[in-house]
């Protein structure tokens, strides 16, 4: 097996994957889709249903062949080392099943073996113990919930100490309190230079826990960088209410670059042109002297974000 | 299993027997240079039983001035009890149905051993037939009967303990599994 | 301990501790049991030749375990495939015809574990113990490769069709004509069709050297035409499932 040699540029990038395509068939299933993740990055993955975030992670997984593009991890080639990049890399897939006739302990002891990696008691129940789970109960993995067996993927994709991790819906099936317990081992891993991977529909949980993203629409990267360029972009053209203290507002639109979309007494809805930076122009209605006692944006940067690139994607499609 | 009748056999026997006494004549030399000896094995059980391993000894001789050549021995069993009349089929008796010996040299003997098991009870004939490709002739030896006595092959002693005990096992064993699955 | 061995453990652990695997084996003995109850019960057969007893039993056993070994083989790609257990275990380190020799392994065991649970059967009916040593290792010998062919064979299913329930039925089928000459009498087999079918039938190779050696008392060494065509059989199938099992997708 081949041995996974360090350099330099592995170091800093540990996945790197340019251009990927993926054709089923007649169906482009990816195209064109490109991400890299340093070591202590937590990267996320986001994008609608059926958009090939999962199809994405199988072929980084060596699960699916790519047609073209080219995917390096740990500085090597995946196609060229597959077996030997594997042993670093934990993965949890989306809706993975688990030998229910085990229990948690001889399960990750199983995989641990696999591995050929420590599969001491110790680290056995260290590991349950991270990600919350009980490693003296005696207690059949068919017996657990679902919340559990997330809990329990996520440790078997620990086992092998992986320098990659790649978590599809990691949070799925837990409660916010699980959540909450997911969260901060992603955070106590990326911290000590594990990278991430995960795919999430929850856009509090890539919110909360990634220093970069991607956005992949109908198979293609349609957005990507860091999580302040990215926000950045999103509180541009992002949708605000403005409370006055007095007068209706509809003054406003002559300020350059806010837009009314609607206004009702003394609360005006307004968005920003996107070369607008929110706070400059905030700053220049106090100093003109408006009376501003309330600024509010609608939801969060990343969902405003979030929703207007793929509704952008599916007006074209509607427009089509 | 057989289904031809025992009155059709035994027709089918006479107009055999005839044939090859019709050929007899055109062949005389060579048949009558051939000579077909038929005995048990010394160590053949007294009362064999089915299951029992029998076998008979015969001997080829050419009694003639000339080489035989070509020769060919069989085994023919037949079962003559009363009502089951009928050859048997040797598939399950005996594998060597038959001997070919290419030269038999004036005065030369040529032995053959027939192993059997002994198959299904009755009353049996056996008998070795010998033809040459030098003639069309016949040669039989004489005809050894013996009789099988009936055993039942499968012992209810036996069989009954290991049919019944090891479902019986098993079944323990699943329970015992599933209790201790819920137990978990 | 080996990665193969790791999942030959494992499997074979799911297989006869997780109550499937008894089932089967009770299932089987049912099937023993009941036809030697017949025997015994039985005037007619109670007189039967007591090699062909020991050829049918020995028959039975082999049918039977072929049957658990495709069902198995099946299971072990199509059923962890359905269960979503087989992704995990493609993302290991492990090369796809490691996987395939454990799982393999484990059907090695299932049929150690019914022939185990089969001969007190055998030994029970050979009361004379007539060729009873040399049924037992014909069996072994040639009764192993076409119990690991049908094996490999419920892997290429398993792997190859989108439907577990599909692999199965396909398989049984497949077994069923398989294992007919079991059921079929001599003139159908002496037919064209049948000499045909039993040459090219792997179960075939089987009981007919199981009819050589155990009823006619034939030597093991005898019966090389059906080892070649056993062992080309296991050959081909593990071809086909490693190739299949290598180019699988999820």
């Amino acid at each position: 097996m081949k041995q996974v040699q360090a350099n330099a540029n592995e170091a800093k990038n540990l996945l790197s994957v340019d251009c990927l395509v993926l054709r089923r068939g007649n169906t482009t299933v990816l195209n064109g889709v490109s991400l890299h993740i340093n070591s202590g990055e937590i990267y996320g993955l986001l994008g609608p249903n059926g958009a090939g975030k999962s199809t994405a992670i199988a072929a980084i997984t060596g699960l699916l062949p790519f047609t073209g593009g080219q995917i390096r991890v740990f500085g090597q080639d995946l196609i060229d080392s597959t077996q030997a990049v594997r042993r670093h890399i934990g993965v949890l897939p989306e809706d993975a099943g688990f030998y229910s006739w085990m229990t948690a302990p001889a399960y990750l002891t199983f995989y641990a073996r696999l591995f050929d990696s420590n599969h001491s008691p110790d680290k056995i129940g260290g590991l349950l113990d991270l990600v919350g789970l009980d490693p003296s109960s005696r207690q059949l993995i068919g017996a657990f919930s679902r919340g559990m067996k997330q809990r329990l993927g996520l440790a078997r994709a620990l086992v092998a100490d992986p320098r990659l991790l790649i978590l599809d819906e990691p949070t799925n099936g837990l409660d916010p309190r699980g959540r909450r317990d997911i969260h901060d081992v992603l955070l106590h891993l990326a911290a000590e230079g594990v990278a991430i991977l995960m795919c999430s529909h929850i856009l509090d949980d890539i919110d909360r826990l990634c220093s970069a993203f991607g956005i992949i629409v109908k198979g293609e990267t349609v957005a990507s960088g860091t999580r302040e360029d990215l926000l950045s972009k999103a509180a541009q053209g992002a949708r605000y209410e403005i409370f006055l203290e007095a007068g209706d507002g509809k003054e406003l639109a002559a300020v350059p670059g806010v837009t009314i979309a609607s206004h009702e007494g003394n609360r005006v809805e307004v968005s920003l042109a996107a070369w607008h930076r929110p706070h400059e122009t905030w700053a220049r209605l106090l100093e003109a002297g408006w009376p501003v006692s309330e600024i509010r944006k609608y939801g969060t940067g990343l969902e405003d974000f979030y929703l207007s690139v793929t509704d952008t994607d599916i007006n074209q499609e509607r427009a089509a | 299993m057989n289904t031809v009748t025992p009155k059709l056999m035994i027709l089918a026997a006479v107009v055999a027997f005839g044939l090859a006494l019709s050929q007899t004549a055109s062949a005389e030399n060579v048949s009558s240079a051939l000579r077909v000896t038929l005995a048990p094995a010394p160590d053949n059980p007294a009362h064999p039983r089915m299951g029992d391993k029998m076998k008979f000894i015969s001997e080829m001789t050419n009694t003639g001035n000339t080489p035989i050549n070509g020769s060919v021995a069989w085994i023919s069993l037949v079962q003559v009890d009363k009502g089951q009349e009928q050859p048997v089929d040797l598939e399950d008796w005996s594998a060597h149905k038959a001997d070919v010996i290419a030269t038999l040299a004036p005065g030369e003997s040529h032995s053959t051993a027939w192993p059997m098991r002994l198959i299904k009870n009755g009353d049996y004939r056996v008998v070795i037939s010998a033809a040459s490709g030098d003639a069309n002739g016949l040669i039989a030896s004489p005809m050894l009967a013996f009789q099988v006595a009936a055993k039942p092959v499968v012992e209810s002693a036996r069989v009954l303990p290991i049919a019944l005990g090891i479902p019986f096992l098993l079944s323990f064993a699943l329970l015992f599994r599933q209790r201790r699955s819920r137990a978990a | 301990m080996s990665p193969q061995w790791l999942i030959a453990r494992k499997e074979a652990g799911e297989l006869l501790l997780s109550g499937r695997g008894l089932a089967w084996l009770l299932g089987a003995s049912l099937a023993m049991s009941a036809f030697a109850l017949l025997l015994v019960s039985s005037t007619e057969l109670s007189l039967l030749d007591n090699a062909q007893v020991v050829y049918d039993m020995l028959g039975i056993a082999t049918a039977l375990a072929a049957l658990l070994a495709m069902v198995v083989g099946i299971d072990a790609i199509g059923g962890e495939r359905e269960r979503n257990t087989l992704i995990p275990l493609l993302l290991t380190p492990l090369r796809r015809n490691q996987i395939i020799t454990g799982k393999m392994a484990s059907i090695v065991i299932a049929w150690v574990a019914l022939f185990v649970v089969a001969l007190p059967y055998i030994w029970s009916v050979a009361s004379t113990g007539q060729n009873l040593g040399a049924g037992l290792l014909v069996t072994v010998v040639l009764g192993t490769p076409v119990i690991l062919t049908f094996g490999y064979y419920g892997m290429w299913l398993g792997a190859g069709m989108a439907q577990l329930v599909s692999a199965y039925v396909v398989g049984l089928l497949t077994l069923m004509v398989a294992a007919s000459p079991l059921l079929l009498g001599p003139a159908l087999r002496q037919s064209v069709i049948g000499r045909i079918f039993d040459a090219i039938n792997p179960f075939s190779a089987a009981v007919n050297a199981y009819d050589a050696v155990v009823i006619d008392s034939m030597s093991l060494l005898s019966q090389w035409p059906g080892f070649i065509a056993a062992f080309l059989w296991l050959g081909l199938t593990f071809l086909l499932a490693r190739s299949r099992i290598r180019h699988l997708t999820v």
